[in-house]
């Protein structure tokens, strides 16, 4: 079903470059060039697509990977439908150093909110949808959730995140304290490896 | 699709232009007994008649999907289950079998035939707690109290299969936790045989109640186009008239063997697609879950409740998207997986967040009472649109 | 300045006729539905638990408190690891081989000496994962559920503290 799939986009769309990927396991897609995604979505529709599920991305260490999950309720199928776009600067609240790729919520109107959430999550730009706002997070937070390398911000709206007087620290030092007290145990419980990598707990965790 | 509003812009409902006064923005939320948790919907009127209504969510959002790339996939179970609080069985069981469905796991009949029945009895718990919940929307306080003490016989029984009342953790990769006894599956033998007649009681003590019809029928009306378009799911889309069910349509576990009919909404009372549609819709559902639980009772066999899972559990690299049937419409994974311990990511495509993006167009020319009755019928959890 | 369409809520024509039913319709079918209430009027059961003077008893599988059994402990970590809020602090060290040799009740030998055993309730989610994984089956929900508190730092149950293992007599069975 892919591959005819693919096929059907590549006349239907030329630029779309569509290649079916087969897994072995789980679900198989069709990836297409983040360039010609509306003109793409635009020809699934009409192929059948009435319903666009959900918009989720993915973040790699070089890409971002945005997937479709589309459905016909006619024929009682599904389609995964990939692109890629390049990973951008994701720090701050710039939406102009974002990745860049075309809304579809012209075609579906489920992709107003599915396209917010991910901008909010992901840190994607959707060029020409409606209401590009955050859904989730603050209209003023910092930085995008889901990517791997998202740090916490120290300050939002001159308001110090965690300070230290409202961090409960007799419970962040419980066991920090405990394994100074005991001395050097054999064998102490993951909980305790966030201050230094203990192999003994690793080990724990990988045996049996 | 939020709209900007100018002063002078010239407002019409149908073809003749209303009372022209400024608009007044009126916050219906966070903390408001008809949004049902913590949603806000920032409402637009002229005079009575509301204009434009833009929901605002994340109050309560926790980032589900980024805890879940930290743990371990036998630790996600009870964090899949504080998403939609009032059907926590059906997350457990999509997720149960999205994982399955990955690593080849085989689970014995008996633990199917467990999950069906959980499942149902479930969805009959949330439904209930729609029923009563929309019956004190409209006004109707009497069967908040039968519903809530129906629906406490289904908690305690899950109580005592696995030992809490709302947050189960139950259903688990390869099976279920405990066995069922028969003393247990003729409770609810005799709990489904007991409640079919009362929900009949309720149903025309309410749904056919004048006042309600009055309340619900013709309002907050969703076309099956604009359903589809905006990708809503379960009993709303059937609400629409469109027969589509996922236990019908890709049967998972046991729904293959089961007979059961897909309730549609039929315009009775009103048009096709209106709140009245909507409660029949889920009203039905009940007595075809009655059908399900009595089928599967008949049905189930010994054998054991857990299929051979690995102790430490490693997804082969790969992906799936896998959907499911659940109360409130369809519920979906995507897990994504590189092999590792923990989930590289896990998307939950939540029914309710669709259906919240909804408001804005069953909002503009209603009342702000029937607005109430709008956002009752399409029965939203903000633990699952926020996740 | 633009013109703003909203869509009309569709209102069915009212006649005389029609209002006249409308108005028998509500009578009749609220009067179906005050039968209905009365007839819990009478001979229904009381469903409500008068809390502090009732008392609910949890079905014998329910999750509540939890509490482990220190000395059938054999210091295996493996609640630590499956728990996924990591709320379970301990700490063994090695016994030593000149020291008696013990085992648990169901005879598994205990190789290393609980030196800590601390669950924070604070944190605890009840989700039920470390007891399952319990291979001697010393750390158990009980079916206590009356134990709220005061401060943070008293949700700490370090169960080899003596004043924390006199609640076994009290809300472990058997």
């Amino acid at each position: 079903m892919h591959n005819e799939t693919a096929l059907k986009l590549s006349t239907l769309v030329s630029s779309s470059n569509a290649k079916a990927v087969m897994a072995t396991l789980g679900d198989s897609n069709v990836t297409v060039d983040s360039g010609s995604i509306l003109e793409v979505c635009r020809a699934l529709k009409s192929e059948g697509y009435n319903v666009l599920q959900c918009i989720t991305a993915t973040d790699y260490a070089d890409r971002i990977e945005i997937t479709y999950v589309l459905a016909d309720f006619t024929k009682n199928l599904e389609l995964l439908l990939k692109t890629n776009v390049p990973r951008g600067d994701g720090n701050g609240n710039n939406k102009d150093t974002l990745p860049k790729i075309n809304s579809v919520a012209s075609v579906w109107r489920a992709a107003d909110f599915q396209e917010r959430e991910a901008y909010d999550m992901m840190g994607i730009n959707f060029v020409g949808h409606p209401d590009l706002r955050r859904i989730l997070t603050p209209d003023d937070w910092q930085g995008y959730p889901l990517r791997k390398d998202y740090i916490v911000q120290e300050k939002y709206l001159d308001m110090v995140v965690n300070p230290a007087h409202k961090i409960n620290s007799a419970d962040h030092m419980f066991g920090k304290n405990l394994k100074l007290e005991i001395g050097d145990p054999k064998k102490v419980s993951a909980s305790w490896k966030s201050d230094d990598a203990d192999p003994t707990a690793e080990e724990a965790k990988d045996g049996e | 699709m939020s709209t900007h509003h100018e002063p002078e812009d010239k407002i019409m409902l149908g073809d003749q232009e209303i009372l022209k006064s400024d608009l007044l923005t009126l916050n219906m939320g966070p903390q408001h007994p008809a949004t049902h948790g913590v949603l806000r919907v920032e409402i637009k009127t002229d005079s009575e008649i509301v204009v434009d209504a833009i929901p605002h969510l994340g109050y309560l959002h926790r980032c589900f999907e980024k805890h879940a790339e930290n743990l371990d996939y036998r630790g996600i179970i009870p964090f899949v289950d504080r998403m939609d609080y009032l059907a926590a069985m059906s997350m457990e069981w999509g997720y149960a079998l999205t994982m399955e469905k990955m690593l080849g796991t085989e689970v014995p009949k008996r633990a199917e035939y467990i999950r069906v029945l959980v499942a149902e009895l479930q969805r009959i718990a949330s439904h209930l707690v729609y029923f009563g919940t929309y019956g004190i929307d409209m006004g109707a306080f009497t069967t908040f109290l039968y519903c809530f003490q129906d629906r406490e016989e289904i908690l305690r029984l899950f109580e005592e299969l696995s030992g809490a009342r709302m947050l189960y953790n139950y259903i688990w990769i390869g099976g279920v936790w405990n066995d069922i006894n028969d003393d247990q599956l003729t409770r609810v033998k005799n709990f489904v045989d007991r409640f079919e007649p009362e929900l009949l009681k309720y149903h025309s003590l309410v749904g056919q109640n004048k006042i309600f019809i009055e309340r619900t029928a013709h309002v907050g009306v969703l076309s099956k186009e604009q359903c589809l378009d905006f990708g809503a799911t379960g009993p709303i889309l059937r609400g629409s008239g469109v027969e589509w069910d996922l236990r019908k349509n890709r049967p998972y576990g046991m729904y293959e063997k089961i007979d059961f009919d897909v309730v549609v909404g039929k315009g009775e009372k009103g048009t096709v697609g209106d709140c009245w549609d909507r409660y029949y819709v889920r009203i039905f559902e009940m007595f075809e879950s009655i059908k399900i639980i009595r089928q599967v009772l008949d049905g189930i066999e010994e054998g054991p409740v857990m299929g051979k899972v690995p102790k430490i559990i490693k997804v082969p690299a790969g992906e799936i998207y896998m959907r499911t049937e659940c109360p409130r419409g369809e519920l979906g994974y995507h897990l994504i997986s590189d092999g590792g311990k923990t989930p590289y990511r896990l998307k939950v495509k939540s029914s309710c967040f669709t259906h919240v993006s909804m408001l804005p167009i069953i909002a503009p020319g209603q009342m702000v009472a029937d607005l109430v009755a709008s956002i009752g019928s399409i029965d939203i959890v903000l633990g699952e649109v926020d996740r | 300045m633009e013109t703003i369409h909203l869509k009309k809520q569709i209102e069915p024509e009212l006649t005389i006729g029609k209002w006249f039913k409308n108005v028998y319709d509500a009578v009749r079918t609220t009067a179906i539905g005050m039968g209905i209430t009365f007839k819990y009027v009478w001979g229904r059961e009381v469903v409500t638990i008068e809390y502090p003077e009732v008392r609910e008893e949890l079905p014998s599988n329910s999750r509540s408190r939890l509490y482990n059994d220190a000395e059938n402990c054999i210091s295996c970590l493996q609640c630590a690891v499956s728990c996924p809020v990591d709320c379970i602090y301990i700490a063994a060290v090695k016994r030593p081989t000149d020291a008696p040799k013990i085992k648990t009740k169901d005879g598994t030998p205990i190789r290393l000496d609980l030196k800590q055993y601390t669950i924070d309730t604070a944190l605890c989610m009840y989700c039920g994962l470390c007891t399952t994984v319990c291979p001697t089956e010393c750390l158990t929900h009980t079916t206590d559920y009356e134990y709220a508190s005061y401060t943070l730092a008293s949700m700490k149950y370090d169960y080899l503290a003596p004043d924390i293992r006199a609640w076994r007599t009290r809300i472990v069975k058997s």
